[in-house]
């Protein structure tokens, strides 16, 4: 089971692949070549701990699943094997790929059935830290979909990499063992037995190993299926560089970090409080079900050390610039977007609505190429949703009735419940785009729309 | 068996009597029928009670199970869901019952039913995410009577937790208390009630099949009664639930009492969900058997005090 995504360069040009255009590629040709990627999807059981032994469906039998790192623009041919008894499909989140292969079958994606394989190539843009997972329904099944072990991480690196930092390591948030739990909303909601990071909860794993004066770079991807996560390290502070893969306008430094589900933070950590130290969750009930890894300093020894933050903090704006009057200004089509849930009683969750209807009678707005558009996103129900869009990147303008910002590119982004965020984008890779809130059991219940090109 | 049956489809057949049998029970009433008239004079506060923040909505049905109301207390009318107050919470509950219509002589001594105001105030503290402690103070106001204080009852509850993922709620109430013999002869009981419930999209349903046991009175050689309570309720809105609750007491285990002389009662309520702190039931209650007030009007108004004192990081 990987735990850290040590990954040397030179691998990376092992993964680096051959490949041919962004297309599926024929079966016959297949026996002919090796693919660059191949994944294998399969039933497994996660030991968390000793105690808490889960079954889950995997890729390649491990949770999370492999780092893949490829080249920006360098084809890559991929296989993917379906040895799970469920029809299922994978979806590269962040790259700007054909809907064919993006991996979601609103977009027209082929689901590819049990036993069944798929192999295709592509060119992988934009760089940066990103991730593939499965994008199937789980319904009442909190064992599907999401809430399995079916994701991994992916770094497309640059052409041009700076690379400056003496490690990497690759971090995943998880949930597991969940159930539907009436909540203090009256409406039901799933609930989690255990949390981990890299598929194993506090105590349970190899310690994550450094040295004094080091510069870690932590990819940390929250991969749960609904839950926001809030992670300190004890004794440090992280330096955020990128959020979603993608580099901030201004870095900071700040003492916790918050990740909505599939939202990607890239942070360096200065090794320079020698010690063993807990890295988890600051909640302290989901930290207690498991969510948290021991960072240990080289020739330190003793019980890991965690320091209780009081208060949670965190806002995009700080990473973001401030709007000038002269960046303001050229042709925006904006897109209203009301986010709503019908009630259907308090045994059931809601039935949640894009401007009055839910996923599939949605509106699919059209989007012509080269235009940007503004999604005005006005989210009125009690809940937070992390809205994703596919195949594009957009960027952060405005959120929570804060004034203009600039420069933040993401492709999740949390909208609090009874706010307003606005983010644009660039209509600028045709094809079925989806569009939905990356909460699992959301997703279910209907919300979901796709934007289609003109 | 073939007994237990029809007492439990005979509700509505009581019902569809209501008339009938109202005239029928004011007939022995009049004609002293010893059985009928001892029967309105036990303590025995059927109650069913939702979960602590208001949340679903009853809607009747359970027809099924009847039984001669032979004594109605109504202090505390409400069905129990599984749910428990949460730690470091406390639960302060109203419950105000007025009997529109009821015993209107005095049996043994004890007060009648008819136009009594029963205010009953309820504290229930959360222990631990399985188990609570309820305490009851009873009190009375009648014509003739003044506000009387009635009795005191402390209740310990726990329930099957979440983690064990059970497809229903699961839950264990006990009960013991004191009433004065003025409003019960039976100064001392205990209960034991089972509570089973479930939420299915819009319905909620609970069954609470509780066994009494009076400690000192004249039913203290009487062995365990049987005295179930139903509620089923509907989610019109994410806010009004509304459906019927059913309480009865059969008698003593094994050997239950005939119809006429058991208790019965629906109540036609609505639920409030208003706030996760507020808990509001409204209900008007037919008792449709001889041994059972035939008209209550009941009301409960609770609110959640939380305790703690918690971070962000809780």
């Amino acid at each position: 089971m990987i735990n850290r995504g040590l990954i040397s360069r030179r691998r990376f040009g092992a993964l680096s692949g051959l490949a041919a255009s962004s297309a599926l590629v024929p079966a016959p040709i297949w026996s002919a070549t090796a693919p660059d990627v191949s994944l294998q999807i399969a039933p497994c059981t996660l030991e968390a701990s000793p105690k808490h032994r889960i079954r889950t469906v995997a890729y390649n039998g491990q949770v999370p699943g492999p780092v893949l790192r490829m080249r920006q623009g360098q084809e890559q041919t991929v296989e993917i094997r379906n040895g799970s008894s469920d029809p299922e499909i994978v979806h590269w989140h962040g790259l700007f790929l054909p809907s064919e292969i993006d991996g979601a079958m609103e977009e027209g994606t082929l689901m590819i059935d049990p036993g069944a394989s798929v192999r295709y190539s592509f060119k992988p843009d934009p760089p940066g830290f990103r991730w593939f997972h499965t994008h199937t329904f789980a319904g009442k099944d909190l064992t599907k979909a999401q809430f399995s072990g079916l994701h991994g991480f992916l770094m497309i690196e640059s052409r041009d990499n700076p690379g400056s930092y003496d490690q990497e390591i690759f971090l995943a948030l998880h949930d597991w063992s969940g159930h539907f739990e009436g909540g203090d909303d009256g409406y039901m909601n799933p609930v989690y037995d255990v949390s981990t990071i890299n598929g194993k909860m506090l105590g349970f794993a190899e310690p994550l190993r450094v040295k004094q004066g080091e510069r870690v770079l932590m990819h940390v991807l929250n991969s749960s299926p609904t839950e926001v996560h809030w992670l300190a390290l004890a004794g440090h502070s992280f330096h955020v560089v990128a959020l979603d893969g993608n580099e901030v306008p201004k870095p900071q430094t700040v003492p916790m970090l918050r990740l909505a589900p599939a939202e990607r933070v890239s942070a360096v950590v200065e090794t320079n409080n020698p010690g063993v130290w807990v890295l988890g969750e600051v909640r302290k009930h989901i930290q207690s079900a498991g969510m948290g890894t021991v960072i240990e300093y080289a020739g330190a020894s003793g019980k890991p050390a965690w320091t209780q933050p009081e208060s949670l903090i965190w806002n995009y704006r700080q990473f973001a610039e401030p709007e000038t009057t002269e960046e303001a200004g050229g042709e925006v089509t904006r897109i209203e977007l009301v986010f709503d849930s019908k009630f259907q009683g308090h045994g059931n969750e809601e039935l949640w609505r894009i401007n009055g209807k839910s996923y599939p009678h949605t509106d699919e707005p059209s989007l012509r190429e080269g235009q940007r558009y503004r999604l005005v996103m006005k989210n009125q129900s009690m809940d937070d949703h992390p809205m994703h869009l596919h195949r594009h990147t957009f960027e952060v303008r405005r959120v929570d009735a804060g004034p203009e910002m600039r420069g933040l590119r993401k492709d999740v982004l949390l909208v609090p419940a009874k706010t307003t965020a606005e983010v644009e984008f660039l209509a600028n890779n045709p094809g079925r785009t989806l569009f939905h809130c990356h909460q699992q059991d959301h997703m279910d219940r209907g919300f979901m729309m796709v934007f289609r090109y003109a | 068996m073939l007994r237990a049956v029809l007492q439990f489809i005979c509700p509505v057949w009581l019902l569809a009597r209501w008339p009938f049998l109202k005239e029928k029970s004011t007939y022995h009433l009049a004609s002293g029928v010893q059985q009928l008239e001892n029967s309105y004079s036990h303590f025995n506060p059927a109650r069913i009670r939702s979960c602590f923040y208001p949340r679903l909505l009853v809607l009747l049905c359970f027809l099924g199970m009847a039984k001669v109301a032979a004594a109605q207390g109504n202090y505390e009318i409400q069905v129990y869901g599984a749910d428990t107050v949460p730690p470091k919470n406390l639960m302060v509950e109203l419950h105000s019952n007025y009997t529109v219509t009821g015993q209107t002589k005095v049996i043994d001594g004890v007060y009648p039913t008819n136009h009594q105001e029963h205010e009953t105030l309820e504290l229930t503290q959360g222990i631990n995410d399985w188990a609570e402690l309820g305490f009851y103070v009873f009190t009375s106001e009648q014509h003739g009577h003044g506000v009387q204080w009635v009795g005191d009852h402390i209740r310990p509850r726990v329930r099957a937790p979440d983690r064990w993922h059970l497809p229903v709620g699961l839950s264990l109430s006990t009960e013991i208390g004191y009433q004065r013999a003025v409003y019960s002869p039976d100064t001392w009981t205990w209960e034991i009630r089972p509570i089973i419930d479930r939420t299915s999209g819009r319905w909620y349903f609970a069954f609470n099949p509780a066994l009494e046991r009076t400690l000192h009175g004249p039913d203290v050689n009487q062995g365990l009664g049987f005295s179930p309570g139903v509620k089923v309720s509907y989610d019109f809105t994410a806010k009004i639930s509304g459906g019927f609750e059913y309480y009865a007491d059969y008698g003593r285990l094994g050997a239950f009492d005939a119809l006429h002389d058991q208790q019965q009662q629906i109540f036609a309520v609505t639920d409030l969900n208003l706030s996760p702190k507020w808990e509001i039931n409204f209900g008007v209650g037919l008792g449709p058997t001889a041994a059972t007030d035939h008209l209550i009007i009941k009301g409960i108004l609770g609110r959640r005090f939380d305790w703690g004192k918690k971070s962000a990081a809780d």
